[in-house]
């Protein structure tokens, strides 16, 4: 890695922290919402960018991480971190479940990502029928501001934690994208046959995306509930977050270990900035937000990571 | 450099005078500082028609209490309107009551949809920041022990049990024989809560529940859910469904000419919104519901009605819920005097107040939720919506059966 893009993360994490510790509550509860988008763009990145498989249906994930979380400490009295640990298994199982039952069918490119959707919208439904889920009238946490509830008095100190999951994961995948099973997932995303001549179980490692993937999706729906302390069917399994967690990626580089993080900023602060901007016109800043959406995917289409290491190579052309 | 100089003295000395002009009125009459209210309403999203509605009821309260002379135990403060738009999502409405709280605001009216309301009133919890609840009837709201959470308007609970005590005494009060029902509901959890409850307390007012119907939402066709209510041929239908799907029933019915002897809704968005009535006037007639509404007994409503349809809006129920409860916050904070949240939480809690424009029973909260609020029963006649029920505030009889 340059120099230049060592101290220009690290710049952006100085500020980051700042924020967190000093910022107004504004500022942090707005630097949540899009750091917990970017760890659920985190875990699509993973199986959408690393391992090329494209899925329009993360919700389920996150669903099922706010879900497990929500329902083990409302209905069943445990503990809000063991809860959060639970959620993430249950993702890491949903995603193999999902994983398993499509690509041993087969199921590749457009026909997986309408698979992946479709399994969110039944789980969608589902929700918003079953008793457990509390069906339409959603789930609600008690407010109860203890560590050791995972609900701090400090938005700061929450701040910090999600901070630090997006972190490890950045972390993770720098990590995993060197290693043997990076290969791998390269490898099945160029092209599965020749993986499979090669010797590599296509399945397996497919699988294992899914499970990380979901796992980690599933995080960013733990560290939802634990923040909003509320759930319905629609915010666990609406299409909101599958949408935002791809755009994330797609906007800040795609198959890029900085890009969902860069991509959640970009995309929630200049919401907050058309929102600024257009003033008291309701609903403009929506059409401002989607115009200027536009222009970034054709002016910039490797992703605003894609834009810095270009102008980096830029200025150094012989790098 | 001479000129440049002059034009600067000049530009000074204009600066100068406009600010002294600007500052004059500061100094002439003292006001003191404006009271801000924040007014949370879902305007952007699925939700936009209700928020505005919403707002325009804020909006004109606001409007009325400083035309009246403000908050005059702090000396006639106005009250300023902090607007923020909820954006239709529960996290989009917390992120704003962040903002309120950022702005100073003294207290926080309105939400809408439950699960608005339950995220908003849990936000503003952490600052004691008082939250009126203009709209959302989930039960869950007021039951959570928050000390900041208060609900104006009836709950759930309360509406199941007067729609079914006032559909026995129509019934009664017909002299007609009424047997059969027919429940037409939407597949999520208001909509299936409903049917479940009807299910089981319909038969002990002697009415037997020939078949629930379940449909999902969105549905751009009702024809086989209008052809099964034919086969059925029941006295009466009882659906609780969105907007759109009730419109679209109640037309593929009448197209069907399709006649039960009533149509009996619960909390249904349509039967009790004059879109609905002006723009299908023939299936419309003379449905009824059970919801919100304002006292047609009361002039200052009727003025509100007016205000409303003057500024190109519907009198729908969202307009004097949030009209009241702006004024249930005013009145606090008269009591309070004092900007202070602390206060006027214990203002709310004792809070008796009667200038609302609802036909509620005088105001007096019980953890949270005003016992004297009450649904009332609405029929759509002569392609106006009436109060049929309770009797102290009706404006029309009820039409049941319907004439052939």
């Amino acid at each position: 890695m340059k120099i230049s893009s060592v101290i220009a993360m690290a710049a952006v994490l100085l500020a980051l922290v700042g924020v967190a510790l000093f910022g107004p509550n504004t500022a942090i509860n707005f630097l949540v919402t899009a750091l917990i988008v970017a760890l659920a763009a985190q875990g699509w990145n993973l199986l959408g960018g690393y391992c090329g498989q494209f899925s329009f249906g993360h919700a389920a994930f996150f669903g099922t991480g706010a879900y497990v979380t929500a329902i083990l400490q409302s209905r069943y009295g445990v503990n809000a971190w063991i809860g959060c640990g639970c959620g993430i298994l249950a993702g890491a199982a949903i995603g193999t479940l999902i994983g398993w039952l499509s690509f041993r069918a087969g199921l590749r490119g457009s026909y997986f990502a309408l698979i992946t959707l479709a399994f969110a919208e039944v789980l969608r439904i589902a929700a918003n029928a079953a008793p457990i889920t509390g069906g339409g009238t959603g789930l609600l946490l008690k407010l109860d501001m203890r560590a050791a509830n995972f609900q701090f008095a400090s938005r700061g100190t929450f701040c910090l934690i999600v901070l630090a999951c997006v972190l490890a994961v950045l972390a993770l995948t720098t990590w995993i994208a060197r290693t043997k099973r990076g290969a791998e997932f390269a490898a099945v995303r160029e092209n599965e046959d020749a993986a499979r001549a090669l010797g590599i179980d296509v399945l397996v490692t497919k699988l294992r995306a899914m499970a990380l993937s979901g796992a980690i999706t599933a995080a960013a729906g733990c560290l939802y509930t634990q923040y909003f302390l509320y759930l319905d069917s629609n915010i666990a399994y609406g299409s909101w977050i599958s949408v935002e967690s791809l755009l994330a990626v797609i906007v800040g580089g795609i198959a890029t270990p900085a890009g969902p993080i860069i991509g959640a900023l970009a995309l929630h602060a200049l919401g907050e900035a058309t929102r600024l901007l257009a003033g008291r016109i309701t609903g403009i800043d929506l059409v401002l937000f989607g115009l200027i959406l536009v222009a970034a995917t054709a002016f910039a289409p490797k992703g605003l990571a894609g834009l810095w290491n270009a102008a980096q190579s830029r200025r150094s052309p012989r790098a | 450099m001479l000129t440049s100089q002059s034009i600067g003295r000049r530009a000074a000395l204009r600066a100068a005078a406009a600010v002294s002009v600007l500052a004059a009125p500061r100094t002439l009459r003292a006001q003191p500082a404006a009271i801000r209210i924040g007014i949370l309403q879902p305007v952007t999203g699925a939700l936009a028609q209700d928020g505005e509605l919403g707002r325009l009821g804020a909006t004109l309260a606001i409007d009325a209490l400083n035309a009246a002379g403000g908050i005059k135990s702090l000396g006639g403060a106005k009250i300023e309107m902090v607007f923020a738009d909820a954006r239709s999502s529960p996290e989009a409405a917390t992120q704003e009551v962040e903002r309120l709280q950022a702005e100073g605001v003294s207290a926080i009216v309105g939400g809408f949809a439950s699960p608005i309301c339950l995220a908003a009133s849990q936000a503003a919890s952490r600052y004691d920041l008082p939250y009126i609840v203009d709209v959302g009837v989930a039960d869950s709201i007021v039951s959570r022990g928050l000390t900041n959470t208060f609900r104006f308007a009836p709950g759930f609970g309360s509406f199941t049990s007067v729609a079914i005590a006032n559909l026995a005494a129509l019934i009664a009060a017909s002299g007609k024989p009424v047997k059969t029902v027919v429940l037409v509901h939407e597949d999520g959890l208001f909509g299936a809560g409903l049917a479940k409850l009807m299910n089981a307390e319909l038969p002990k007012i002697g009415l037997e529940v020939l078949e629930t119907i379940p449909h999902p939402t969105p549905s751009r066709d009702m024809a086989n859910v209008a052809l099964r209510i034919r086969a059925l041929n029941p006295d009466l239908v009882i659906p609780s469904s969105y907007y759109n799907e009730f419109v679209l029933l109640a037309r593929t019915m009448q197209q069907q000419r399709i006649r039960p002897k009533g149509i009996y809704a619960v909390l249904n968005g349509a039967a009790s919104n004059y879109r609905f009535v002006k723009e299908f006037p023939e299936a419309a007639n003379l449905v009824m519901d059970c919801n919100h509404w304002f006292n047609p007994n009361n002039p200052l409503a009727l003025t509100v009605k007016k205000q409303a349809e003057a500024a190109g809006k519907f009198m729908a129920y969202n307009v004097p819920l949030n009209y009241s409860c702006v004024g249930l916050v005013a009145d606090a904070i008269e009591r309070a005097a004092s900007p202070d949240r602390a206060k006027i939480i214990a203002a709310l809690n004792t809070s008796t107040f009667a200038g609302h424009i609802m036909p509620y029973n005088a105001t007096k909260f019980v953890g949270g939720q005003n016992q004297g609020a009450i649904p009332v029963n609405l029929q759509v006649q002569d392609g106006d919506i009436k109060v049929i029920f309770p009797e102290a505030v009706a404006s029309a009889k009820p039409i049941f059966p319907v004439p052939a």
